[in-house]
């Protein structure tokens, strides 16, 4: 009752002077806003990147040549696995199947006079199958396009959208420009939408066979990365192909025991923990943000609690007068001064929303969620600041003098 | 028995290199349901007497005994407790509460006895002085009369033993002033014990009894009757001194102390 009745008045006396109460929680509002805004950012991409992952499917192994800084100079290189690589993996015990691919992003598409930049990959025939792409239109990529090294593309819905807008796009010409310039492809097949695939997007992808990439297009002989599955998404089997994959390779490229690797395995599920370790910084990182303003935030809030307890001197003598306890005056002063903080801490909750809807709506990379969990923490924290900014103050009102008190001008 | 007996009741404190010696050995007894007033220039201890009495501060020596209860040497949260349940003020300066209503400001001395039934007693007390009508209003929105009215309410509203009345026409016009001391006459009726500070004597001798002071000591203490009133008003009792009432800060002339 005694703790209602305080809340009460010191929510009243916040709007005795609103302006004052105002800039003295900006820091408050700033910081709960900063923490607000930014784990929504940060879950919306979190979601966003472990959901494209997810639609990959768990049993994935990524190979990739290994390559690594040390003391500032790149080790290994970009050439270390080739297509017989991906063959000898695709014969590996544990893995059900292997695919190897090249990748391009923003290479130049033409149509006629229409143009637009596609993230070209050089497939075999079981890519869409791999990635759970289904075909709207046409056929995929065939082991025979893929053997013959044959000019034909699928296109990715947004691509066929931009080049050939509502007409049919099979059997078409189009032009793709690689490092060995323009060359003429047939279109065969157009993906169905599917959205985010890992960090692409997988409606603005154009597939190729691979020789027809390694060859045509891009005069290489070695692969970028190389796609394998486990034979279940059990961590056993998973670990299983993992161990083979790396002996296969091992042994195709004579690296002794105690070598530094030329090339990395990795499961989807490592790189759904190395996401996690960067996001798990990049909250820490704005946590410190939020703590610091959060701290600026307690000196604003200690000092107008300093300047309500000069201004009231003579309304704590009469509360004194009136049979108030010191620890009375210490309770009210602290609880005034969590409701001031609480209170910037709503309109920071309120800004912080604000805030990330506005990024979502301007940048449209990713849908923003504001949790629970963050609102709860960033209120938390505002409170917290305003107990302790203001054990001062109040300290400072209940031992005043009441004779004093109540002479005070 | 008494409802207030001081024994030797001193107040010491430093200014500067001096000791100011602002209450000098008082012995004092009121009894339950008197009407006092305590009367004398500025500096001559009524104020310090006033906050010793109401218990807002100790004394440096002596003995307090309030209601059969030694409160002289008690600690802070015994005093605060001794403050909210015997002791009601009324300040020259009405000091309440601007930000809240009539009635909130009544209520604050339950609020700190953690009493039940808050928003009831409230209203009886501000009906009690005619203000039942006036309730939400802020402080800002009432005469001065008014708010006085308040401060008596909240003086009242823990029905206690005092009421300690600091100038509580001070900042009052003649009619207004006598409104308010109506009121206190209605009160000590009701047998509440009223203690008046003031240092108008025409003020001072509408209660049953005046106690002067002057320089820490009580010089004068006597019924008042149609005869004593006369003299008191007139000042003939210590001519020197009572020819120019009002707040006059130069040390009073020496006189004689009579009838103690």
């Amino acid at each position: 009752m005694f703790f209602l009745r305080v809340c009460l008045m010191s929510f009243r006396s916040l709007f005795v002077h609103p302006l004052r109460t105002i800039l003295a929680t900006l820091g408050v509002i700033f910081g709960v806003a900063a923490v607000v805004a930014a784990m929504a950012i940060l879950e919306g991409m979190s979601s966003r990147i472990l959901g494209g992952f997810e639609s990959l499917g768990s049993n994935k192994i990524f190979v990739m040549p290994n390559i690594e800084r040390r003391s500032g100079r790149m080790v290994g290189s970009f050439d270390s696995l080739d297509l017989d690589d991906a063959d000898a993996i695709g014969r590996c015990n544990a893995v059900a199947r292997a695919m190897p691919q090249i990748s391009n992003p923003g290479a130049l598409v033409k149509f006629r006079s229409k143009s637009t930049n596609a993230d070209v990959s050089g497939v075999t025939e079981v890519h869409a199958d791999m990635n759970n792409q289904e075909m709207q239109d046409g056929e995929f990529i065939s082991a025979a396009n893929v053997q013959g090294s044959a000019s034909v593309v699928v296109l990715g819905s947004k691509i066929k959208e931009e080049l050939f807008g509502g007409r049919p796009a099979i059997d078409e010409k189009i032009k793709i420009t690689g490092i060995r310039g323009s060359r003429t492809f047939t279109v065969i097949g157009v993906f169905a939408p599917k959205g985010n695939v890992g960090r692409s997007d997988a409606d603005r992808q154009i597939c190729v066979p691979i020789t027809t990439a390694m060859d045509k297009l891009y005069g290489t002989d070695s692969v970028h990365v190389i796609l394998a599955e486990a034979r279940s998404p059990t961590d056993a089997d998973i670990d299983q192909a993992k161990e083979e994959i790396a002996q296969t390779l091992r042994r195709r490229h004579k690296i002794r025991a105690g070598q530094q690797d030329d090339f990395q395995v990795q499961s989807q599920k490592d790189m759904v923990t190395q996401f996690s370790q960067v996001t798990g910084i990049l909250k820490v990182v704005f946590y410190s943000i939020a703590g610091i303003s959060l701290f600026v935030g307690g000196i604003g809030i200690m000092n107008i609690m300093l300047v309500a307890v000069t201004e009231r001197t003579r309304e704590i003598g009469v509360r004194m007068a009136m049979g108030a306890q010191r620890s009375d005056v210490l309770k009210q002063f602290l609880i005034e001064a969590s409701v001031v903080s609480f209170f910037g801490g709503t309109i920071g909750v309120i800004v912080g929303w604000g805030l990330a809807n506005a990024i979502e709506t301007v940048t449209r990379l990713f849908e923003t969620t504001t949790t629970m969990t963050s609102v709860v923490i960033a209120l938390t924290m505002a409170t917290t600041t305003g107990v302790i900014s203001g054990i001062y103050p109040a300290w400072k009102a209940s031992r005043l003098d009441p004779v004093e008190a109540l002479r005070y001008e | 028995m008494s409802l207030i007996q001081l024994d030797k009741l001193m107040k010491h404190y430093p200014m500067g290199d001096t000791m100011v010696r602002a209450l000098d050995g008082v012995d004092l007894s009121i009894k339950s349901g008197e009407f006092v007033s305590i009367t004398g220039h500025s500096g001559s201890g009524k104020s310090t007497l006033m906050h010793l009495l109401g218990c807002l501060d100790r004394p440096t020596s002596g003995r307090y005994m309030l209601d059969g209860q030694l409160v002289s040497h008690l600690s802070d949260r015994s005093l605060a407790q001794v403050r909210n349940r015997k002791i009601g003020f009324v300040f020259q300066t009405f000091n309440l509460i601007q930000r809240t209503s009539a009635i909130d400001n009544v209520a604050v001395p339950l609020f700190y006895g953690r009493q039940s039934n808050v928003g009831e007693k409230s209203r009886k007390a501000l009906e009690r002085v005619g203000l039942g009508p006036r309730a939400t209003h802020k402080p800002s929105e009432l005469s001065g009369g008014e708010r006085q009215r308040v401060a008596i309410a909240r003086a009242i509203v823990n029905e206690p033993k005092i009421i300690l009345a600091d100038e509580p026409t001070g900042n009052l016009d003649t009619r207004t002033g006598k409104q308010i001391m109506d009121i206190f006459h209605e009160l000590h009726r009701a047998g509440v014990t009223v203690i008046l500070v003031t240092h108008e004597m025409d003020v001072a001798v509408q209660a049953e009894r005046v106690i002067r002071m002057r320089d820490g000591n009580i010089i004068d203490d006597r019924r008042v009757d149609d005869s004593t009133r006369s003299e008191l008003l007139s000042g003939v009792m210590l001519p020197a001194v009572e020819q120019d009432p009002g707040p006059d800060r130069s040390p009073p002339p020496i006189a004689k102390p009579v009838g103690m």
